[in-house]
């Protein structure tokens, strides 16, 4: 074996005249175009999350109807502050991340580096949809407990012997939604994930591996 | 970016193009995707380049953005290829050089490195550029002993798939 992969590395040194030859102009214009690297895929897919996750961040939830309310109103303070405080610490995160992608490094700093930055993003979703998850339990139990509409009809609830059975079932329906969102969210992020860094995992896993 | 920085970048580039073909030619199957990865590795070689203080020589700069680039940043086309092409096109071996056996057991061998994995390529893709094991670690990021280790492995793997 060692002397047919002497022979192999002979004949590989050879190789050079049946290798293509660029002229030039040809690899002068190669320079004005554009990459199409991951690393390109990932910076855009990932700016464009922020920007989603953000904007959903945005919408109101149920603010307008409890602003008398004095004690939940520095919760939502608290949770506003929280997920901007959040935000800003993710982007700065990422771009630190982003910034340290260099493609001089070794190829398990490289992959190392890329993945860190891809993490960075995902972790900000999962944190960001879970203070969503908790202002959306916050406000459902608000509205129940709180609101001039629901207070007659929670009155009659606790007069009625089925009561329990009732806040049970809006709660499961509510946990039921945060779940199903979830889900659907680890999906889809498989599929990301799947589609843009399968072969660099494996890749990294390999290199990684030889480490331990 | 400087027009005189330009110049001597292509000019580099078009002396030292062999190595960025092969790296090409190991990792991908047919003339198309060929092209397209060395296109990827040249702008990324572009985009490094005022990083590089000529501290190694330029050829042994390329080896890892290339490296870098078909193994990590390169997007496959998932169109499966069959090997022939790759022969045909790129490691033709030319009869009157060799025997039969010595052309024959070439061509099995360079069929069977196409069948390794990523890493396993750029291992062999070093070796064969006659690198040694202190730069094939450092291109990879892993330690001497471990790339002697894996060498070995990849060793052993070829010749599994040489004669099953």
């Amino acid at each position: 074996m060692m002397d047919e992969l002497e022979l192999l590395k002979k004949d590989w040194q050879k190789k050079t005249a049946s290798l293509p030859k660029l002229s030039y102009d040809e690899i002068y214009n190669m320079i004005l175009k554009k990459s199409s690297s991951i690393v390109k895929w990932i910076f855009y897919i990932s700016i464009a999350e922020f920007l989603f996750w953000i904007l959903i961040g945005q919408i109101p939830v149920g603010e307008s109807s409890t602003s008398e309310l004095k004690n939940t109103n520095t919760l939502y303070t608290i949770l506003e502050v929280l997920s901007y405080g959040i935000m800003l610490f993710f982007i700065v995160k990422f771009y630190l991340n982003y910034k340290k992608i260099n493609t001089t490094d070794s190829a398990r700093a490289l992959m190392k580096n890329i993945l860190k930055t891809r993490r960075t993003v995902v972790t900000y979703v999962w944190v960001s949809l879970s203070v969503f998850a908790i202002s959306l339990v916050i406000v459902t139990a608000e509205l129940i407990f709180y609101e001039p509409e629901f207070t007659a009809l929670n009155e009659k609830l606790a007069a009625a012997d089925s009561s329990l059975m009732v806040y049970a079932l809006i709660g499961i329906i509510v946990i039921g939604c945060i779940l199903v969102t979830g889900v659907l969210l680890w999906l889809f992020y498989r599929l990301i994930y799947g589609i843009l860094l399968k072969r660099l995992q494996e890749n990294y896993k390999e290199l990684k591996k030889l480490e331990v | 970016m400087s027009k005189n920085l330009e110049h001597q970048f292509v000019t580099e580039l078009e002396n030292n193009q062999n190595i960025v073909h092969k790296v090409c030619t190991l990792y991908t199957h047919d003339r198309e995707s060929h092209n397209d990865l060395f296109q990827e590795i040249t702008i990324q070689l572009w985009k490094a380049y005022p990083k590089f203080r000529g501290e190694a020589k330029f050829s042994t700069w390329m080896y890892r953005v290339a490296l870098n680039t078909a193994i990590t940043l390169y997007r496959k086309s998932k169109k499966k290829v069959k090997t022939q092409d790759f022969d045909s096109v790129l490691f033709k071996i030319k009869a009157q050089e060799y025997d039969d056996t010595e052309e024959q057991q070439l061509k099995l061998m360079y069929n069977a490195i196409k069948e390794l994995g990523d890493i396993e390529k750029a291992l062999v893709f070093l070796y064969l550029e006659d690198k040694n094991y202190a730069e094939i670690a450092e291109t990879l990021g892993i330690s001497e002993v471990n790339a002697r280790v894996k060498m070995n492995r990849v060793k052993n793997k070829l010749r599994t798939i040489l004669n099953p």
